[in-house]
């Protein structure tokens, strides 16, 4: 029987499915074989989620291990970008619950879904409990939504030394790039302690290995990686005279620095007005953004360290060093004090006339026809080289995020910045701390420091101790002493009875505290902005300084009526620790 | 010495069936462990093998000569069920091609359709010895148009192609010439762009996303996407039965029905997507077989439409899975969840029986 002719084509058709499945065979040979590994690292992707679990960060204590800043639980509403389907829904909805901008959320979710897809992008930090709790009611209608848990920067006391701890913020692109170590979205220290130690007190963020759904809903728990918490920081700041120190110059403007002469601990650092950094802790809002560096005040700004004056008298103290130090006066020397000083046509008036005074009386008089004498004698060359020895004109290199360098001018600064020759007129300015010379009251605290050691020029210092999170120590800082500055001792001796006569009986008597010997030098500066600067910088006991206390006021008018009782506060209540250390002081 | 019936049985094609049905059951209950529904799936697929397996003896015992005098009734009755879809119909998915059925769910018509036509068209093709020249292929084309415009106004663009493959196997076989065959076929290809005016607008993004599921990852392309990655991530062996994560983590949408393979892929590997591509060969061939040894020209035609229609299932729906293909909608034979399209095959596979049954005049 020969076979019908179908059947040839029937082959064909055989053929022709062999053929197409062999196709079929070769695609799923490449797609599997071949490119499976590929294919696998994008399933794993697909179902993997790695989420940071933030490290508690470390808390921050004062001197006697009152804490001053812990954590609080809190949490952080974040969307996964790779799991939004429709972004401008997700807006529309988020933004009137988490009361941000939608043009905010559409442009922070395209910046991490360009960046890191698959990492969670934050949209609100310490979200408030109505949020959260609508946010989880709602987890069906928000794909890519997560709760995470991530605790915040507790100021236990609001602004308590606000400006030496400082507050957190979202890494900058710049921190990014400079810092390594680093991710975005993670929180950094901006400012204060928090930026200076911020590796120490972070600690180690932990993953939480997740797998997820297509809805990017979170189910089983594959791997995790503990976050250690961060190391806390003991301080030297002391919590008890810092508020007093805050009493002091509440409703003013101004600053004070109490340190150890002796080893630089910074015991008081405190700038008014302050700023309260719980306001940071959940990312800061807009609004109180626009009023912090709005305020006329310039509240976030550390007058102690970041801002230089012109000191006034206090800098007659570099003067009258520099006198004694180069041999043009002694203990002895007699001034006129005739309340005017002559210099060719030109006449300079002082406040008062003080008959003839030795340097002792001149200084606690604040005679400016004495500095001005002095200030002639040695010329701005001299002045200049013995600011700069008491480590003025210069950060001091305080563990301090921002510090100025105030400015101790020279002939050559001023015809190089002002285009003008230096005139006589401008050392007898810079001989009682007017003109061109500016300070920082940091700076003024060492300086006076280096007097009443008698030379010990210290690197001054916020950070103590760290603590591991068990509470004991990892490590302490020994004081630093920068260098021994080579006073002669008749030079501290002759200045440090000047600055004891000051506040026994002289400009400075304000600061007087029964009982504790206190030395040091007031300060009126007129400045071009308003009134005068009040001053006051002093140290006690003082025949063993343990204390320098430096207060300044802007636009205080006199330092002795504005900015030494502060100072007298500060003293007093240290008196008791101070009088005990030191085996008693003078009456 | 066995009876005489078990001899005239194609074992191997009702083995082969068998393997795949139970092959499909398997991947089904991977398919959908861990939702809610996975219980309800399965008593439907056994409720629907069991309808399947009456349909599959009965239509092994009705002789397809027998039917040649119902030809026009069914040919009407095939349009009229089709007509009413798009009248009665339940929209799922964006497309109208369910009736539903009380206890039995929603039924497919234009699956039954596909069988309706095989059968009415080999009996008009059988009833001209000759197709001698372009013109005679007319009546043929237009036997096939009708039914296949109604269902593209349902719309499934799927089916619609299924019916030309299998009107252009079975112009073959029943002698077109290869000339003409290729004329229209360059005819319709010259008049593709015209067509993509009457596509809707998810048609032509799958079509977009076919040439490039990256334009719209999330969209259209996802998919696509998902179901490469789910079956390219199997490798060689698979992560083992049930342990797909791309089908347990439901990274697939229509996992159980349309995208099945991608389940045996990720799962079973390039080693259980062989054995299941050998499977449907071995099927196709028998088919195919059977055709060639028929004992007369009709029953040739009737199988080889039954054979092409398979064929052209399994390449268009493992092809659209793995990207070699745009994505349309239509299922993997005896695998994909849905009993319409499990009962089309299952009466194809009796009518199949029955033809190699009769191979031998009686």
């Amino acid at each position: 029987m020969i076979a019908p002719t179908w059947t040839v084509r029937i082959v064909h058709l055989v053929i022709a499915v062999v053929v197409l499945f062999v196709v079929l065979e070769g695609r799923l040979w490449s797609l599997q074989a071949i490119q499976g590994p590929h294919y696998l690292r994008l399933s794993e992707q697909n179902r993997l989620r790695d989420y940071v679990v933030r490290a508690p960060r470390g808390v921050i204590y004062d001197r006697r291990g009152q804490p001053l800043v812990t954590n609080r639980a809190a949490f952080t509403i974040s969307v996964l970008p790779m799991e939004v389907r429709d972004r401008p829904r997700l807006a529309d909805t988020l933004a009137p619950l988490l009361g941000l901008d939608r043009a905010e959320i559409l442009s922070r979710l395209d910046a991490g879904r360009r960046q890191r897809p698959f990492e969670p992008v934050a949209l609100r930090r310490d979200a408030s409990k109505t949020v959260v709790m609508t946010v989880e009611e709602h987890r069906l209608d928000l794909p890519g939504v997560i709760v995470q848990a991530e605790p915040v920067r507790d100021h236990l006391q609001g602004g308590f030394a606000a400006h030496a701890i400082g507050y957190l913020g979202e890494i900058t692109e710049d921190d990014l790039r400079l810092r390594p170590g680093y991710r975005q979205g993670d929180l950094i220290g901006k400012v204060g302690v928090e930026r200076i130690y911020d590796k120490i007190l972070r600690g180690a963020d932990g993953r939480l290995q997740v797998e997820v759904d297509a809805t990017g809903r979170p189910g089983r728990v594959l791997g995790r990686e503990v976050a250690r918490s961060g190391q806390s920081l003991v301080l030297n700041i002391d919590a008890g005279l810092q508020a007093i120190a805050e009493e002091g110059l509440r409703g003013r403007t101004g600053a004070v620095v109490a340190l150890d002469p002796r080893n630089g601990e910074i015991l008081v650092l405190a700038s008014t007005p302050a700023f309260n950094p719980n306001v940071f802790s959940g990312g800061i809002s807009p609004e109180n953004w626009k009023r912090l560096t709005g305020d006329r005040g310039l509240p976030l700004l550390n007058r102690a360290t970041e801002a230089a004056y012109e000191p006034g008298s206090v800098f007659k103290i570099v003067t009258g060093t520099a006198a004694l130090g180069e041999g043009i006066a002694h203990r002895g020397s007699l001034f006129n004090c005739t309340g005017a000083y002559r210099l060719g046509g030109w006449v300079f008036r002082d406040l008062a006339a003080y008959g003839t005074v030795n340097f002792i009386r001149g200084t606690q008089v604040s005679c400016n026809v004495m500095f001005w004498t002095l200030g002639r004698a040695l010329g701005e060359g001299p002045i200049e080289r013995w600011a700069k020895l008491l480590g003025l004109g210069r950060p001091t290199g305080a563990d301090v995020a921002a510090e100025a360098a105030g400015l101790i001018p020279s002939a050559a600064w001023k015809v190089r910045t002002v285009k003008e020759p230096w005139y006589p007129g401008d050392t007898l300015n810079m001989a009682i701390g007017q003109g061109w010379v500016l300070v920082t009251p940091l700076q003024v605290a060492r300086m006076v420091g280096v007097i009443a050691t008698g030379g010990t020029m210290v690197r001054p210092r916020l950070a103590r101790r760290v603590l591991a999170s068990d509470g004991t120590e990892v490590m302490s800082w020994a004081p630093e002493i920068v260098e021994r500055v080579p006073l002669p001792e008749h030079v501290v001796r002759t200045m440090q009875e000047g600055l004891r006569a000051v506040v026994d009986g002289g400009t400075g008597r304000a600061a007087a505290v029964p009982g504790l010997a206190i030395a040091g030098k007031t300060g009126s500066s007129e400045n071009p902005r308003g009134i005068p600067h009040a001053w006051f910088a002093g140290y006690a006991p003082a025949d063993n300084p343990a204390l320098v206390v430096v207060v300044f006021v802007e636009h205080g008018w006199r330092g002795g009526v504005r900015a030494a009782p502060i100072a007298r506060a500060i003293f007093a209540a240290a008196s008791q620790s101070l009088l005990s250390q030191s085996g008693g002081g003078r009456p | 010495m066995r009876a005489k019936w078990a001899r005239d049985v194609d074992w191997l094609l009702l083995g082969v069936t068998a393997a795949l049905v139970l092959y499909g059951v398997v991947m089904l209950v991977s398919a959908t462990r861990g939702t809610p529904e996975g219980a309800a799936f399965l008593r439907a697929r056994l409720l629907h093998l069991v309808i399947g397996l009456v349909a599959l003896i009965a239509a092994a015992s009705i002789d397809y000569r027998r039917l040649a005098a119902w030809t026009p009734m069914l040919y009407a009755a095939t349009l009229l069920l089709l007509a009413s879809v798009l009248i009665l119909g339940e929209a799922r998915l964006g497309a109208q091609r369910w009736l539903l059925l009380g206890p039995l769910g929603g039924f497919q018509p234009s699956e039954l359709a596909k069988l309706a036509i095989i059968v009415t068209l080999a009996r008009h093709l059988d009833s001209f010895k000759t197709l001698p020249r372009l013109r005679s292929l007319v009546p043929f084309g237009t036997h096939v148009a009708l039914p296949m415009l109604l269902i593209l106004r349902q719309p499934d663009m799927g089916t619609a192609l299924v019916l030309l493959g299998i009107l252009a196997a079975m112009l073959y076989v029943a002698g077109a010439r290869p000339r003409d065959l290729a004329a229209v076929a360059a005819a319709a290809a010259g008049a593709l762009p015209l067509f993509w005016n009457f596509l809707h607008d998810y048609q032509r993004r799958r079509l977009a996303a076919f040439w490039d599921p990256t334009a719209d990852p999330l969209g259209a392309g996802y998919a696509l996407i998902q179901a490469k990655i789910a079956v390219g991530s199997g490798q060689l062996f698979g992560k083992g039965l049930f342990a797909g994560t791309q089908n347990l983590l439901r990274f697939i949408p229509e996992q159980h029905t349309d995208f099945i393979f991608t389940v045996v892929g990720e799962e079973l590997g390039l080693f259980g997507a062989t054995v299941l591509l050998i499977l449907y060969l071995v099927w196709v061939w028998r088919a195919l077989a059977i055709a060639a040894g028929a004992r007369d020209r009709h029953g040739a035609l009737i199988a080889t439409g039954i054979a092409t229609m398979v064929a052209f299932h399994v390449v268009v729906n493992v092809g659209m899975t793995i990207g070699l293909m745009p994505v349309t909608g239509i299922p993997l034979p005896l695998l994909s969840y849905g009993g319409s399209s499990l009962l089309t095959t299952l009466a194809g596979t009796g009518m199949l029986l029955g033809i190699w049954h009769r191979r031998t005049g009686l």
